[in-house]
C-alpha cells in the first residue's frame, strides 16, 4: 500500500507514455487530426531504407564513441592529476573545468560558433599564424567531413568538468595508505594510477559511463539544434534531431515515433552491453 | 459533516469558476506569430476589431508560436484564428494542410469588409487568392488568407556598385561576367542566409526558365518535368551560382548564424543575396561598409530581353477546422482587409495585399513594392501539398542540397537524381 503512489506515478508518467510511443509508431499520423491509419511495421521497414536516417545513426554512433572516449579519458586524467599531484592553483583549475557545466547549451554553442567562425574565428586566426593570412581557412562548421568533429569538440569541452569532479570525489575516498605502501615498494605514479586508482574507482566509472553514453544521445540533439540545425545538408543530423524533423517538420508523427522506438531499443541495448563488458569484481578496502 | 462542508465548498468554487465564462459573449482567440514587424500591430488591430464589432479578442503572440499553440492543439484546444505562414522550420501550417485541418474560407471572399461597403474579394489584389499558397488542394477553394506580402529578389549594396561603376546585371550572362570582375577584387558574387532562402529564388527561376505553365507542372511534380530543357537550365544556373558563392556561407547557413551570411553583403564580401525586405529591419543595427545603401533587383533574365521575375512572398492567416467560433473568426479575417487594419499593419512595416495600397507607400518601402511597376513580373506559388511521405522533405532535397553543391560534397547530377526520386514519391501522394 505504501508504494502504491510511487507505482501509480511511475505507471502514469513512464510506462504509459512509453507504451504510447510504441503504439503510435505503428500508425501513419500527422500528430493533430483524428485520422490515423494503422500501417503495422511499415514505418520501421521504411526507416531502414531511409539513407538520411542511416546517416543520423552513423553520426550518433560516431559522437557516442568519440565524445565518450575522449571525455572519459581526459576527465580521469585531470581528476588524477588534481587529486594526486600537488600543483599550484589546484582549486582554480577545479573551478575552471567545472564552469562549462553551469553554462547553458545555447551559450556554449554561441561560444563555439564564434571559435569555429571561418572568417574571424579564434581557431582559424591561430592557424593563420602558421599557414599565413592568405591561406584558405578551415570551414569548421561548413566542411561536411569536419563538422561532426567540431560538434564533438564542443560536447567534450562541456562535459569534462562534471565527470572530473565525480571522479575526484571517488578518488578522494581511496585510503592514502595504499599509495604510501606503493611508494615504499617503488611503484611509479603511472603504475599506481593503473593498479590502485583505476580499479578502486571502477564502480563509479561504470555507472558514469552508462549515464554518459545515454546523455550523449540527448546532448547531441541540443548541440545540433543550437549550432548547425542538422546542416549543412543533413551532415550533422543525429537520432533525435532527425526524429524531431520527421515528426514535426515533415508531418510524419508516426514515423517520428518509430525512430523514437529505435532510439529506445538502442539505448537499452547499449546500456546492457556496457554493463556486461565493464563488469568486474568489486574491490573492497 | 466535515465531508459535506468540503463538498459544499467545492461546489461553490466550481460554480464561481463557471459564472464569468457564462456571462461573457463570444471571445475570439487569435494566435499570431511575432516577426520583424513586432507584436504591437496585432494588439492595435485586435483592439480596433473589438471596437468595431464588440467581439472580445484573446490575443497570443510569440516568436515561436508553434511551441505555444501546438500542445493545446494536440489536446483539442484550437485557437479560432492563426496567423502563421508556411515555410517555417516547425512546419505547423503544412502539417495542418496535410491533415485537412484548415477551415474552408472561400465564403469570406464574398463577405463585406467590416466597417466598409466593399467585398473582401474586391479589396484583395489580383492573383493573391489563386495560388497553392492559399488554395493548397488545387480545388478552387481558399483555405488561407494572404497577409503581409513582400517582393523577394536579390539584395545588394547599391553604394558599392556606384563606387565601382558596376551595372546591376540584367541577364545571367552579365551576372557571371560581373562575378569574374568582382572575384578579381576579392569579392564573391553571391551569398545566401540559409539554403531555405532559395525557395523564392528557385520559384522565380522556374518561372523565368519555363513560364507559368512549366512552373505549375514542376510544382505539381509532373512526370518527367525534371528531365526537360527548362528544368536543366534552372539546375545549371543554380549549380553555376554555387561555384560563385562565398565559401564560408554553408558554415553559417543555419537558423542561428544566418545573419553572418547577410553581414557578408554589408561588409562588401559578397555582392548579391536572395532575401525579402524584412532583411532591412533585421540588419538595421549591424555594422556596414562606408557608403552602404540597400539595393534590390529582380532575378536577371535567362536571355537578353527575357522575362524577369520577382517572387511575391506572403504570410498566411487561417482558421483551424476545429475552431469554436468560426463565424466570428471569419469576420476577423474579413477585417484584415479593411483600410483601418491595413494602415495599422503598415505602421509596423507589414503591407497587406490590398488593391492600390502600395501606391500610398513612401520612402524605402516604395522602392521595393514598385519593383513590379518597373518591368519585373510577379511569381506566385509553391510546391503542391501532398500527404506526408516518410523520410522525404522536398524543400531539403531541392534547396538544402545547395549547401553541398557549394562545398563540393555533392555533384549537380546527384542533386538532380535525388530531386527526381523524391518528386516521383510525392507525385503519388498528391492531395
Amino acid at each position: 500500500m505504501c508504494v502504491l503512489p510511487a507505482v501509480l506515478l511511475f505507471f502514469v508518467f513512464m510506462i504509459l507514455p512509453t507504451f504510447n510511443i510504441f503504439r503510435m509508431s505503428l500508425y501513419k499520423w500527422g500528430g493533430f487530426s483524428s485520422n490515423r491509419t494503422f500501417v503495422g511495421f511499415e514505418n520501421f521497414t521504411k526507416l531502414f531504407r531511409d539513407m538520411k536516417f542511416l546517416q543520423s545513426v552513423e553520426n550518433t554512433l560516431l559522437l557516442i564513441v568519440v565524445v565518450s572516449v575522449i571525455t572519459m579519458s581526459l576527465a580521469i586524467i585531470f581528476a588524477a592529476i588534481l587529486s594526486r599531484e600537488k600543483i599550484k592553483g589546484q582549486n582554480f583549475f577545479r573551478v575552471v573545468f567545472y564552469i562549462p557545466n553551469i553554462l547553458s547549451i545555447v551559450i556554449i554553442s554561441a561560444i563555439f560558433s564564434a571559435i569555429y567562425d571561418a572568417n574571424n574565428g579564434m581557431l582559424n586566426s591561430i592557424l593563420a599564424l602558421f599557414k599565413g593570412a592568405d591561406a584558405e581557412p578551415v570551414y569548421w562548421l561548413g566542411d561536411q567531413s569536419i563538422v561532426i568533429y567540431s560538434l564533438a569538440g564542443a560536447m567534450i569541452w562541456q562535459a569534462i568538468g562534471y565527470y572530473m569532479v565525480m571522479y575526484m570525489a571517488s578518488m578522494a575516498s581511496i585510503p592514502e595508505s595504499l599509495y604510501e605502501s606503493a611508494n615504499l615498494e617503488g611503484a611509479s605514479r603511472i603504475h599506481q594510477f593503473f593498479h590502485i586508482t583505476l580499479p578502486l574507482i571502477w564502480t563509479n566509472l561504470r555507472t558514469t559511463l552508462t549515464f554518459f553514453i545515454i546523455s550523449t544521445i540527448n546532448m547531441s540533439f541540443m548541440f545540433v539544434k543550437a549550432m548547425t540545425s542538422g546542416g549543412p545538408d543533413g551532415s550533422t543530423e543525429v537520432f533525435l534531431s532527425y526524429m524531431y524533423k520527421q515528426a514535426y517538420t515533415n508531418s510524419s508523427y508516426g514515423y517520428g515515433m518509430a525512430i523514437g522506438v529505435v532510439v529506445f531499443a538502442f539505448s537499452f541495448a547499449l546500456s546492457a552491453i556496457i554493463n556486461a563488458i565493464t563488469k568486474r569484481d568489486v574491490l573492497e578496502y | 459533516m466535515k465531508k459535506l462542508v468540503s463538498l459544499f465548498l467545492a461546489l461553490i468554487l466550481a460554480l464561481g469558476l463557471s459564472i464569468p465564462a457564462m456571462a461573457e459573449g463570444t471571445t475570439l482567440s487569435v494566435a499570431a506569430i511575432e516577426t520583424a514587424y513586432g507584436s504591437e500591430i496585432w494588439q492595435e488591430v485586435t483592439a480596433a476589431f473589438t471596437e468595431l464589432t464588440g467581439i472580445q479578442v484573446d490575443l497570443v503572440t510569440d516568436k515561436n508560436l508553434e511551441d505555444v499553440i501546438s500542445a493545446p492543439m494536440k489536446a483539442g484546444d484550437f485557437p479560432d484564428v492563426v496567423h502563421l505562414a508556411t515555410g517555417r522550420p516547425a512546419a505547423l501550417t503544412e502539417t495542418l494542410i496535410k491533415e485537412n485541418l484548415l477551415e474552408d474560407i472561400t465564403d469570406v471572399l464574398s463577405m463585406t469588409v467590416p466597417g466598409e461597403d466593399k467585398l473582401v474579394s474586391e479589396k484583395i489584389a489580383g492573383g493573391f487568392t489563386e495560388s497553392s499558397l492559399t488554395n493548397p488542394y488545387g480545388d478552387g477553394k481558399t483555405y488561407m488568407a494572404p497577409m503581409f506580402y513582400s517582393p523577394c529578389g536579390l539584395f545588394y549594396n547599391a553604394g558599392l556598385f556606384e563606387e565601382k561603376g558596376w551595372e546591376v546585371p540584367e541577364t545571367w550572362d552579365e551576372m557571371w561576367a560581373l562575378g569574374d570582375t568582382a572575384a578579381a577584387e576579392g569579392i564573391a558574387l553571391f551569398a545566401y542566409p540559409t539554403a531555405g532562402y532559395f525557395d523564392a529564388f528557385f520559384y522565380a527561376l522556374l518561372y523565368e526558365c519555363g513560364g507559368p505553365e512549366f512552373f505549375t507542372q514542376a510544382t505539381n511534380y509532373a512526370e518527367g518535368i525534371w528531365d526537360t530543357e527548362e528544368a536543366q537550365l534552372a539546375f545549371d544556373i543554380v549549380a553555376k551560382l554555387a561555384t560563385y558563392t562565398e565559401k564560408s556561407v554553408p558554415s553559417n547557413a543555419n537558423n542561428d548564424n544566418f545573419t553572418k551570411n547577410q553581414q557578408l553583403i554589408l561588409d562588401n564580401k559578397a555582392l548579391f543575396m536572395p532575401n525579402g525586405n524584412w532583411v532591412i529591419g533585421e540588419m538595421a543595427d549591424a555594422p556596414r561598409a562606408e557608403g552602404f545603401k540597400w539595393g534590390f533587383t529582380a532575378l536577371p533574365a535567362v536571355t537578353e530581353g527575357g522575362d524577369r521575375y520577382s517572387y511575391t512572398w506572403f504570410e498566411q492567416l487561417w482558421i483551424p477546422s476545429e475552431a469554436a467560433n468560426k463565424d466570428a473568426a471569419k469576420q476577423f479575417v474579413a477585417f484584415m482587409y479593411s483600410d483601418v487594419a491595413a494602415e495599422i499593419f503598415a505602421k509596423g512595416g507589414a503591407i497587406q495585399p490590398i488593391v492600390g495600397f502600395a501606391d500610398k507607400l513612401e520612402g524605402d518601402n516604395k522602392i521595393y513594392y514598385s519593383i513590379y511597376d518597373n518591368g519585373a513580373k510577379a511569381a506566385l506559388g509553391s510546391f503542391a501539398a501532398t500527404d506526408p511521405v516518410e523520410g522525404v522533405n522536398f524543400a531539403d532535397t531541392v534547396f538544402g542540397t545547395i549547401n553541398s553543391l557549394v562545398s563540393g560534397d555533392k555533384t549537380q547530377e546527384q542533386w538532380i537524381e535525388q530531386i527526381k526520386t523524391d518528386s516521383d514519391l510525392l507525385r503519388q501522394a498528391l492531395k
